[in-house]
C-alpha cells in the first residue's frame, strides 16, 4: 500500500507487535539491520532488502553475499561492541530461549532498537515475514514472499492422498538420543508434507529413551546432518533398530539440518522434499533430486 | 543384601516405556518369546542398562569408600582426583571434534574411548604431579587433584565457548546418563571393573592401617607409597571406566560410604564389599526412575537423579554426625 502513495509513509505505521509482546517502533524505516539469526538474512536478501544488513553472525552464510560482511560473533553470545560500533538502527533475533533474551536486553541497555522472534510453524514464520515487511517498509515484497511459499505448500497438499500419512521420526542429534517435538518446525513441515510426526509431547525437543521410539514404532526416520548433529547414526545397522518399521521399509534418511530445523524461508523446500521421500510415486519430478541428498 | 540385589535385579527389567506384560517379561527371560522387539527391548536394551548401572553404581561406591579411607577425608568421593574432569574433558574433546559418532574401535563410538583416555590420563597426571620425592603423600594428591581438575574445567569451558551448537551435547553428557548405552559398553568396562576391584580388595586390609596415619601404617609393616599406588590405581580404573560410558554421576561414590560406615563401622573390607552392592542398587533404581519418571517416553540424565536423592541424604548424615559428637 504504502509504495503506492507518493508521499512517503507517515512514521506510526512502522509499528510491530514482537513475540515478547513488546512494541517495536521505527521512525524510519530500518536501514542498517543486523540480524542475529541466518534466517532473516535470507528472508531479507528474498524480500529485496538484504543490502541493509550491516553485519552477519560467524555461521552465516547463506546467501553468499552476506560473507562479505563482518562478522558480530554468534548467535547466541553476539558481540555487543562490535553491533554498537555498527551503529544499526533494528537488530533481530530468533528464539524462545532465555540466553538469546539476554542478548537483546544487552544490547537495548546501548539504546538499540531489537525485535524478538519466536516460529513454531509456518503461519509464525509468515507473521514473521509480514512484521519484517513493515519495518523495513517493504510489505508488497513480504506479501508476495508469503504468497509464493503458500503456494508452494498448496501445491504440495493438492497432491497429498487423503488418508493418514506415515508417521515419522526426526533425529536432532545421536548419542543420547534427541529429537523434535510438537513444538518444533520440524513437526509442522512433516505434516504438510503428509506425515505425522510420531513424538506427540509438547517441547520443542524431546531427550527420548530408545525403548519409547520402538514403541513409537515410526514408518520413516529421518536423521539430520549439520552443525547439531555432525555425526547422525546410522540405524539400520544398530541391531536392536532391527524390527523397527521403519528399517524393515528401507525408509532412513539423512537431510539437511539448516533446511529442515532452522525456521526460514528454505523450510518450503524441505516440505517438497520430504513429501517426496514419503511419497515418492506422487512426486516423481522431486523423487529424483530428494535421493541425491541421502 | 545380597538377595536385595538379586530382586532388584530381576525387578528393574519390569518397568520401561515399552509396555510389555509381565508373563511376557518372563516368557522373553526363559527364552519361549517370538515377538522380536520385546525380545530386543528386554535383552538388548533393559538387560544391559541394568547390568551397566549396577557395575557403575558398586564401582563408584567402592572407590569412594577407598578414596575417603586413602585421603583421610570423608569429603573426598571417586571424583575428588580429577578422574571425572578427565573424562570430560576428554568426551568434550571427541563431541567439539564432531568424533563422537565416527570410527569405532571394537564396535563402539569414540566417545567413551576418548572419554576413558582422558580420565586414565587424567589419574596418572595427578599420581605423577602428587609424587614427591618418591613418595605420595595425601596433601599433595589433593592438591594435585584440584589443579588437575581447575585446568581441565578451564578448557572445557573453552570447547564450551568454541562451539556453541555442542554445548547442550557437553552439558548433557557430564550430568551423566545411561540412554542408548549396551552390553558393548558393559565388555569395555568389565575388565577395568574387575582389575581395580581386585586391586581394591586385595589391599583393603592395608588401607585399614593406612587410615590410622601413615606413621602407625609404617610401624606395621606396610610399604606405604606402594599401597597408596595401587589403591589408587585400583579405584581409579573403576572410576574411570564408569565415566567413560556414563558421564559424571555424583553423589553415589560419597554418600553410600558413609551410609554403610554408620551400619558397619569403619572396617575397609566389609565396608567395600557392603557400599559396591548398595552402590549398585542405588545406581539400578536410579537409572530406572531416570527412564520412567517422565511421561511419553522422555529420558532425565540419571546423574540428575542421584544429586536429587544425595544431595538431601548427605545433610541429613552431616546433621546426624555433628548431634553424636556432641
Amino acid at each position: 500500500m504504502c509504495l503506492l502513495r507518493t508521499n512517503p509513509c507517515p512514521a506510526q505505521e512502522l509499528v510491530i507487535k514482537d513475540d515478547l509482546e513488546r512494541q517495536i517502533q521505527l521512525k524510519t524505516p530500518a536501514q542498517r539491520i543486523v540480524a542475529l539469526y541466518g534466517a532473516f538474512n535470507e528472508i531479507l536478501f528474498a524480500m529485496g532488502v538484504g543490502d541493509r544488513l550491516v553485519a552477519r553472525t560467524q555461521a552465516d552464510a547463506i546467501p553468499p553475499e552476506i560473507t562479505g560482511l563482518p562478522s558480530i560473533g554468534t548467535h547466541m553470545r553476539p558481540n555487543v561492541e562490535r553491533i554498537v560500533g555498527l551503529g544499526p538502527d533494528l537488530v533481530l533475533q530468533m528464539g524462545g530461549r532465555k540466553a538469546a533474551r539476554q542478548s537483546v536486553d544487552n544490547l537495548e541497555r546501548f539504546g538499540i532498537t531489537t525485535a524478538m522472534f519466536h516460529v513454531e510453524t509456518f503461519e509464525d514464520l509468515f507473521s514473521v515475514i509480514h512484521r519484517l515487511g513493515i519495518l523495513t517498509n517493504a510489505p508488497g515484497k513480504a506479501q508476495d514472499m508469503i504468497h509464493q511459499m503458500r503456494e508452494r505448500l498448496n501445491a504440495v497438499r493438492a497432491r497429498l492422498p487423503h488418508r493418514p500419512g506415515p508417521l515419522v521420526f526426526f533425529e536432532v542429534r545421536s548419542g543420547n538420543l534427541l529429537t523434535a517435538g510438537q513444538a518444533s518446525i520440524v513437526t509442522d513441515i512433516i505434516s504438510h508434507a503428509g506425515g505425522k510426526n510420531c513424538v506427540e509431547l509438547n517441547d520443542r525437543l524431546v531427550r527420548l529413551s530408545e525403548e519409547e521410539l520402538l514403541r513409537l514404532a515410526p514408518d520413516v526416520y529421518l536423521s539430520q546432518r549439520g552443525p547439531m548433529n555432525p555425526a547422525p547414526q546410522d540405524i539400520i545397522r544398530v541391531s536392536r533398530f532391527a524390527t523397527l518399521p521403519a528399517v524393515q521399509n528401507g525408509s532412513v534418511h539423512i537431510v539437511d539440518e539448516q533446511m529442515f530445523s532452522r525456521p526460514g524461508p528454505r523450510n518450503v523446500d524441505a516440505v517438497e522434499q520430504l513429501a517426496a521421500i514419503l511419497y515418492p510415486e506422487l512426486f516423481p519430478e522431486l523423487a529424483a533430486t530428494a535421493a541425491d541428498t541421502e | 543384601m545380597l538377595g536385595l540385589t538379586g530382586i532388584s535385579l530381576a525387578a528393574a527389567i519390569f518397568p520401561g516405556a515399552y509396555p510389555i506384560p509381565f508373563d511376557a517379561v518372563l516368557a522373553t527371560l526363559s527364552g519361549q518369546e517370538t515377538d522380536a522387539t520385546r525380545k530386543i527391548v528386554i535383552l538388548d536394551i533393559r538387560l544391559s542398562r541394568i547390568c551397566l548401572s549396577w557395575l557403575i553404581g558398586s564401582g563408584l561406591a567402592a572407590s569412594g569408600v577407598v578414596f575417603q579411607g586413602l585421603l583421610r577425608n570423608p569429603l573426598a568421593d571417586p571424583f575428588t582426583l580429577g578422574v571425572s574432569s578427565g573424562g570430560a574433558f576428554g568426551a568434550s574433546l571427541a563431541i567439539t571434534l564432531g568424533l563422537a559418532g565416527a570410527g569405532s574401535v571394537f564396535g563402539l563410538r569414540a566417545l567413551p574411548m576418548a572419554a576413558l583416555a582422558g580420565a586414565l590420563a587424567a589419574l596418572a597426571a595427578v599420581v605423577a604431579l602428587g609424587r614427591i620425592g618418591g613418595q605420595l603423600r595425601r596433601e599433595t594428591l589433593v592438591l594435585a587433584g584440584i589443579v588437575i581438575s581447575t585446568f581441565l574445567s578451564a578448557c572445557i569451558s573453552l570447547f564450551k565457548a568454541l562451539n556453541e551448537e555442542s554445548v547442550s551435547a557437553i552439558v548433557f553428557w557430564i550430568m551423566g546418563s545411561l540412554q542408548g548405552r549396551s552390553w558393548d559398553h558393559v565388555l569395555l568396562i568389565l575388565p577395568y571393573y574387575l582389575l581395580g576391584c581386585s586391586l581394591m580388595l586385595a589391599f583393603s586390609r592395608e588401607l585399614d592401617f593406612l587410615s590410622l596415619g601413615e606413621s602407625q601404617a609404617r610401624q606395621l609393616g606396610v610399604a606405604t607409597t606402594q599401597v597408596r599406588l595401587a589403591l589408587l590405581g585400583g579405584a581409579g580404573l573403576v572410576t574411570a571406566a564408569g565415566v567413560a560410558v556414563a558421564g559424571v554421576i555424583g553423589f553415589v561414590g560419597l554418600v553410600v560410604p558413609h551410609m554403610v560406615r554408620l551400619l558397619l563401622g569403619a572396617e575397609h573390607r566389609p565396608l567395600m564389599i557392603y557400599s559396591a552392592l548398595l552402590g549398585g542398587l542405588l545406581l539400578v533404581w536410579s537409572d530406572v526412575a531416570a527412564r520412567v519418571i517422565l511421561p511419553g517416553g522422555a529420558e532425565l540424565p540419571v546423574g540428575v537423579i542421584t544429586a536429587l536423592l544425595g544431595g538431601p541424604f548427605f545433610c541429613f548424615l552431616l546433621r546426624r554426625q555433628r548431634a553424636g559428637h556432641s
